[in-house]
């Protein structure tokens, strides 16, 4: 990457969102401007996985912008990699492991072309990234919770990315697959990545992640991990639950009901 | 006998039903992967008042207004269920519910009020023309054809194509649509396009069968599929063979037996379905009830083996006088195993050859063994101990046995002071 450097990988400048009528993400200014791993940290309902999904325009922005290597979204698709949430899908849906990680491929590959033996190799790579080569041909629905995690996560390396985003990656994954999870992602930092993973675990986040966001409907601190995850900080984001804005965005959204 | 005449006749029909089928079997694959089956069924009704609309404005059925009617109509639904989802806060299936059957409504009040002025009838509009469909005909390459067979073949044609061009991102958009709209992909238009798809085979399904029937045309085969395979191109494949074998097999029957054939389609799909849920290979209930009775046996067998070794145990030798078996299972278990000599009776007394020796020691250190780790490990109360270990012992091999006995570390003793026997060699 021959970035200048002063050019942030990911800039979230003042990203407000909003469900319906109700704010739930304030005013987000972050900007992340070197690789490394990034934990973004907070309660349930602090709006954790709203902010990777209003930077990659999966839900209305209210206000505010992101951009990825300075530019939108939309100029630089194939370099942005996204792996949601376990649970969003359907895992009973009638594909095989190998045909899961082939997607990852299919966005580069437009309407017409197939993917090939290049595809298909690469496919193969990334499942042996993950341990999982030898369950290539298995339906989906009997691997176990931190097997269908990892199939997520390779069709996220079949997209050969530079920055990724994982919502959750670690929720209802047994230790073994967490581990395996874990030394993926820092190999993808060490090969130059920005990885921002959703966490919600602050034990394992203090030894995880080099840098951290601590998010609660605003963002509360963020920068080097021993910097931002001090009591102060952990106090402000867990205890205080954010009520005034979140009193504050029931009212804005009354409001709009009776207008 | 019938006439040649009345053959071409009903052999046009039934391979306009087996064209017609396959449409829509083809796009109830991606339909019902998708959980969007009612919304089919929403669409193969709401295409009614585009269809009539485009009928009196001059269009001929089969015609491309025709079409362009109905996949507008379909769209509209859609559009129409999510606005009233997003801006009333209504159920998604609810605001289905109340759009198509509003608007299929509309249209049979439009086709009954135009009814002497245009070319379409009530009647036809719930069930079907396919015995007629063969009289009107049209001349293709020096051939007179049925002109709903030619619509029928176009639709197919259409409909597979369009979803073959975008058939990748159809199952990316099916499976995973958050991670398939990060990836680029255009969402949005990939669904509109199975949603016209949709609106194209239910007008053709329409035209053969009716508005009540063209759902079942939609849904049963594709959920036939979903039952016997799980890869999407063999679900789509097998449904629309499941399609065209019931278009043909109904059509027949009720050639046969004189009766409606859109309804004896209908009829025989579901008879598809319930053989599927049936037979279908591992989840079916055959295969499940077979498993079950399979593992009931292999219970029996060990059971009784375990019983014998264990009176042997007791009383110190190598025969030894045992209880009537508790269940009548195990009874034939019993003699069945008797007459394999793996168990012998002699005076009264019962011993096991050396095989049946083997297999019951194999069954009781599994008992013991699991008795022991949960007694070390869950730190149960003795009473506790032997319930599970009697439904364990069914279900551990070898390697699992090593396992628990490497946790396990000291002795040789289960926790009421028996031994456990050693794994058997090789």
């Amino acid at each position: 990457m021959t970035l200048a450097a002063s050019m942030p990988l990911v800039e979230f400048h003042d990203v407000t969102v909003a469900y319906g009528r109700r704010p739930v993400l304030w005013h987000v200014d972050l900007a992340i401007d070197r690789p490394c791993l990034f934990g973004v940290i907070g309660p349930n309902g602090a709006g954790k996985s709203t902010l990777l999904k209003a930077a990659l325009g999966l839900v209305p922005v209210v206000g505010g912008y992101t951009r990825f290597f300075g530019e939108p979204l939309a100029r630089v698709r194939g370099r942005v990699g996204y792996v949601p949430q376990r649970e969003t899908v359907d895992w009973d849906f009638p594909v095989s492991v190998h045909d899961v990680v082939l997607m990852g491929t299919y966005g580069r590959l437009g309407w017409f072309r197939r993917p090939g033996g290049r595809e298909r190799d690469l496919a193969h790579a990334c499942l042996e990234r993950v341990g999982l080569a030898d369950l290539a041909g298995r339906q989906i629905g009997r691997l176990s919770g931190g097997q269908q995690q990892r199939v997520f996560l390779a069709r996220a390396l079949a997209q050969e990315a530079d920055i990724y985003l994982f919502d959750e990656p670690m929720a209802g994954v047994d230790v073994r697959s967490q581990e395996r999870i874990f030394a993926v992602l820092a190999e993808l930092r060490d090969a130059g990545r920005l990885v921002i993973v959703v966490h919600h675990d602050l034990r394992t986040a203090a030894e995880w992640f080099d840098r951290v966001a601590l998010v609660d409907m605003r963002l509360v601190a963020a920068g080097p991990t021993a910097e931002v995850l001090t009591p102060e900080n952990l106090d402000r984001t867990y205890a205080g639950r954010a009520e005034l804005l979140e009193e504050l965005g029931r009212a804005v959204a009354e409001r709009g009901r009776t207008s | 006998m019938a006439s040649d005449a009345s053959l071409t006749v009903h052999a046009w029909a039934m391979a306009t039903a087996a064209m017609v089928s396959a449409s829509c079997g083809l796009v109830g694959g991606l339909l019902v992967v998708r959980r969007m089956s009612l919304l089919g069924d929403a669409i193969a009704h709401a295409v009614l008042p585009g269809i009539a609309v485009a009928v009196l404005a001059g269009g001929s059925l089969g015609g491309p207004a025709v079409f362009a009617g109905a996949v507008a109509a379909a769209l509209a639904t859609v559009w129409l269920t999510q606005a009233i989802h997003a801006g009333v806060g209504l159920a998604e299936d609810a605001g289905a519910g109340v759009v198509f059957t509003s608007l299929f409504a509309l249209g049979v009040v439009i086709v009954t009020l135009a009814a002497s002025r245009i070319d379409l009838d009530p009647e036809c509009v719930l069930f079907g023309i396919l015995e007629l469909a063969a009289f009107d005909r049209v001349r293709v390459g020096g051939l007179l054809v049925p002109r709903a067979f030619v619509t029928a073949v176009v639709v197919f044609l259409g409909v597979a194509g369009g979803l073959a061009a975008s058939w990748r991102w159809q199952v990316f958009t099916a499976f995973d649509p958050a991670a398939a709209r990060a990836a680029g992909i255009p969402v949005g238009l990939v669904t509109s396009l199975l949603l016209a798809a949709t609106a194209v085979a239910a007008v053709a399904g329409f035209e053969a069968v009716g508005a009540v029937l063209v759902v079942a045309m939609l849904v049963v085969p594709a959920a036939t599929a979903e039952l016997l395979v799980q890869r999407m191109h063999w679900l789509v494949v097998v449904a629309v063979g499941v399609a065209i074998a019931a278009a043909c097999g109904g059509y027949a029957l009720a050639w046969r037996w004189n009766t409606s054939a859109a309804g004896m389609i209908a009829v025989v799909l579901g008879g598809c379905y319930a053989v599927a849920v049936l037979m279908a290979p591992g989840d079916g209930i055959l295969a499940r009830a077979i498993a079950r009775l399979r593992l009931e046996w292999r219970v029996a067998r060990e059971d009784c083996l375990a019983r014998i070794w264990r009176a042997c145990e007791a009383e110190g030798r190598d025969a030894a006088h045992v209880g009537d078996p508790q269940t009548w299972l195990e009874r034939m278990a019993g003699l069945w195993l008797e007459r394999r000599g793996v168990v012998r009776r002699k005076n009264g007394c019962v011993t096991l050859s050396d095989h049946g020796r083997r297999e019951a020691e194999m069954v009781v250190r599994s008992h013991r063994l699991w008795e022991a780790w949960l007694g070390r490990h869950a730190e149960l109360p003795i009473d506790h101990l032997h319930p599970p270990a009697e439904w364990l012992e069914h279900h551990v091999g070898a390697a699992m046995r090593d396992q628990i006995e490497a946790e396990l570390s000291a002795g040789q003793v289960d926790p009421h002071g028996r031994t456990i026997p050693p794994e058997a060699a090789g």
